[in-house]
């Protein structure tokens, strides 16, 4: 296979002009808070750029990270993205299956070795050999160690990638974990969430392209980007939590004024994600705004946190803790939560540790 | 008036002021060095009453456009020659982008040399075979 066209080799074949491109970098380092001028030159470098080579695998997963990424009402800025990458290989949005299909997987592989990237949706079943979880005789396992080892890197799209998510969950009947606790030694990307916001995932690839490096991640390997920040701390609702005014209720007068939901089981001091800036449904809203507290669904072992309605200061060890740094300020929140994070996932991994794997 | 979905969205903050006064510094400095900036007004925690305020305050000006590219987008010269309000819709209608520009031309109007010579092409092409069209070159590189 001959050398991928550029980025503005392709554009100029569809007919989109580099206004579009241009518009689109405007839109994706607003979303990653880059300094506004950086839009012009992120355009330039990508239509320089080949396009990027994806390979995505899909594991013990709903697809709802696909619909995220997908799901648009075209044609629209949120589309560009389809002409920056090459989709060489995805089992749900392909038209071949079977033997064509694994064909398209090892061909894409041969073509770009050392340069795809494969994107990961869905946690890796590894109980009994990972049997739980097989296409075209393999093990999702074995799919997922073959495909990484001659890839860039790995971008885990959505909760149960990056961290085991739903079917991670108690009491876990297929040894499901993340990626990260298979593949080492590769650079590795979570953009978490249930699903994942479609902008983060976008944004994050489309910075490995006109970057050619990771983007700045935290502890659990998530773009700052799109994850510095709790959804506390960018809350509408956050000035009546400072003030102390709760809903006690979904049908109380505090929940019609619409007062903080702590009480009713919000998750928001100890979750990080977009959703409170970006938010979902093309802007419309997130679920806050909707009437109903955050479950976290972007943090590990959300699932087994005690319940969805239960506040957090009746699910925690020390809910003084999560009470105290969160009324203190947004940057206390942020340091409470990455400790409570850590020590979920050293959990997690010491119970994985724990479960048979063959 | 943008679309509220919450009586918080409503609450001035005074950070319109605070932009107009940023906005002054870069006009001053296109002014003097011709540098151009620009302004990044989703990455301000700006109410929708804020926005609403900093549009009224800078109004409208001479020149309005609008794009059709991957979605719309649409923009306007405020009355301050140079400062630019642009705006990008993404899907649904919502607001995508949306940035202020001190420029002498914000510069998603100006066309790419890519596309231009795209263009070029397309226009020898469309008038295939017509002589005149080796006398229209000139005008089409402008
Ligand atoms: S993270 Fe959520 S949306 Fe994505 S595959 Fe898992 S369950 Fe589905
Ligand atoms: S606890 Fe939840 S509803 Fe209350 S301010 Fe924080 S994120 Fe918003």
């Amino acid at each position: 296979m001959g050398e991928r066209e550029t980025i503005g080799e392709l554009l100029l074949a569809r007919g989109i002009s580099r206004r579009a491109l241009l518009k689109y970098a405007t839109y994706l380092a607003s979303t990653m808070a880059l300094p506004p001028m950086a839009s012009s030159v992120m355009a330039e470098a990508l239509a320089k750029a080949r396009r990027q080579s994806v390979i995505w695998l899909s594991l013990q997963e709903c697809t709802g990270c696909t619909e995220s990424l997908t799901r648009s009402f075209s044609p629209t800025i949120e589309d560009m993205i389809f002409n920056l990458i090459s989709l060489d290989y995805h089992e749900t949005l392909q038209a071949v299956s079977g033997a064509a299909a694994e064909q398209a997987r090892l061909a894409a592989m041969h073509d770009n070795k050392g340069k795809y990237v494969v994107v990961v949706d869905g946690s890796v079943s590894t109980r009994d050999g990972g049997v739980y979880a097989a296409s075209a005789g393999k093990t999702n396992l074995q799919m997922l160690q073959e495909t990484a080892q001659d890839a860039l890197a790995l971008i885990c799209v959505g909760t149960c990638a990056a961290f085991g998510g739903v079917p991670h969950a108690r009491p876990n009947p297929t040894g499901a974990v993340p990626v990260s606790d298979v593949i080492g030694g590769k650079p590795l990307i979570n953009i978490s969430g249930c699903p994942p916001i479609a902008e983060a995932m976008a944004g994050t690839i489309a910075y490995l392209i006109t970057f050619n490096r990771l983007p700045d991640l935290d502890h659990l390997n998530r773009p700052k980007a799109y994850f510095g920040d709790s959804i506390h701390d960018r809350c509408y609702r956050r000035p009546f939590y400072d003030k102390g005014l709760f809903a006690k209720s979904f049908d109380d007068e505090g929940a019609r004024k619409g007062w903080c939901l702590f009480e009713l089981g919000c998750k928001g001091p100890v979750t990080h994600n977009a959703c409170a800036t970006l938010k979902w449904n093309g802007g419309v809203s997130f679920p806050i705004e909707s009437g109903h507290g955050c479950l976290g669904c972007s943090e590990p072992n959300f699932w087994d946190q005690g319940g969805f309605y239960r506040p957090l200061s009746a699910t925690t060890a020390n809910p003084a803790a999560v009470i105290g740094g969160a009324a203190a300020a947004g940057v206390a929140v942020g340091v409470t939560s990455a400790l409570l994070a850590r020590r979920r996932k050293q959990q997690a991994a010491q119970q994985a540790a724990k479960e048979p794997q063959a | 008036m943008r679309a509220r979905s919450n009586d918080m969205a409503a609450i001035p903050t005074g950070l319109a002021g605070g932009v107009l006064q940023e906005i002054a510094g870069r006009l001053a400095d296109l002014a003097r060095t011709g540098e151009s900036a620009a302004i990044d007004l989703r990455s301000l925690p700006m109410t929708s009453t804020d926005l609403d305020e900093l549009e009224h305050r800078l109004g409208r000006g001479e020149v309005a456009a609008r794009l059709t590219l991957a979605g719309a987008s649409e923009l306007w010269e405020t009355r301050y020659s140079g400062v630019w309000w642009v705006r990008h819709y993404g899907a649904g209608g919502r607001i995508a982008a949306e940035r202020i520009e001190i420029a002498a031309v914000p510069e998603i109007l100006v066309a790419h040399a890519a596309d231009i010579a795209a263009a070029a092409a397309r226009a020898r092409c469309d008038l295939g075979g017509d002589a005149s069209v080796t006398d229209m070159e000139p005008g089409i590189h402008g």
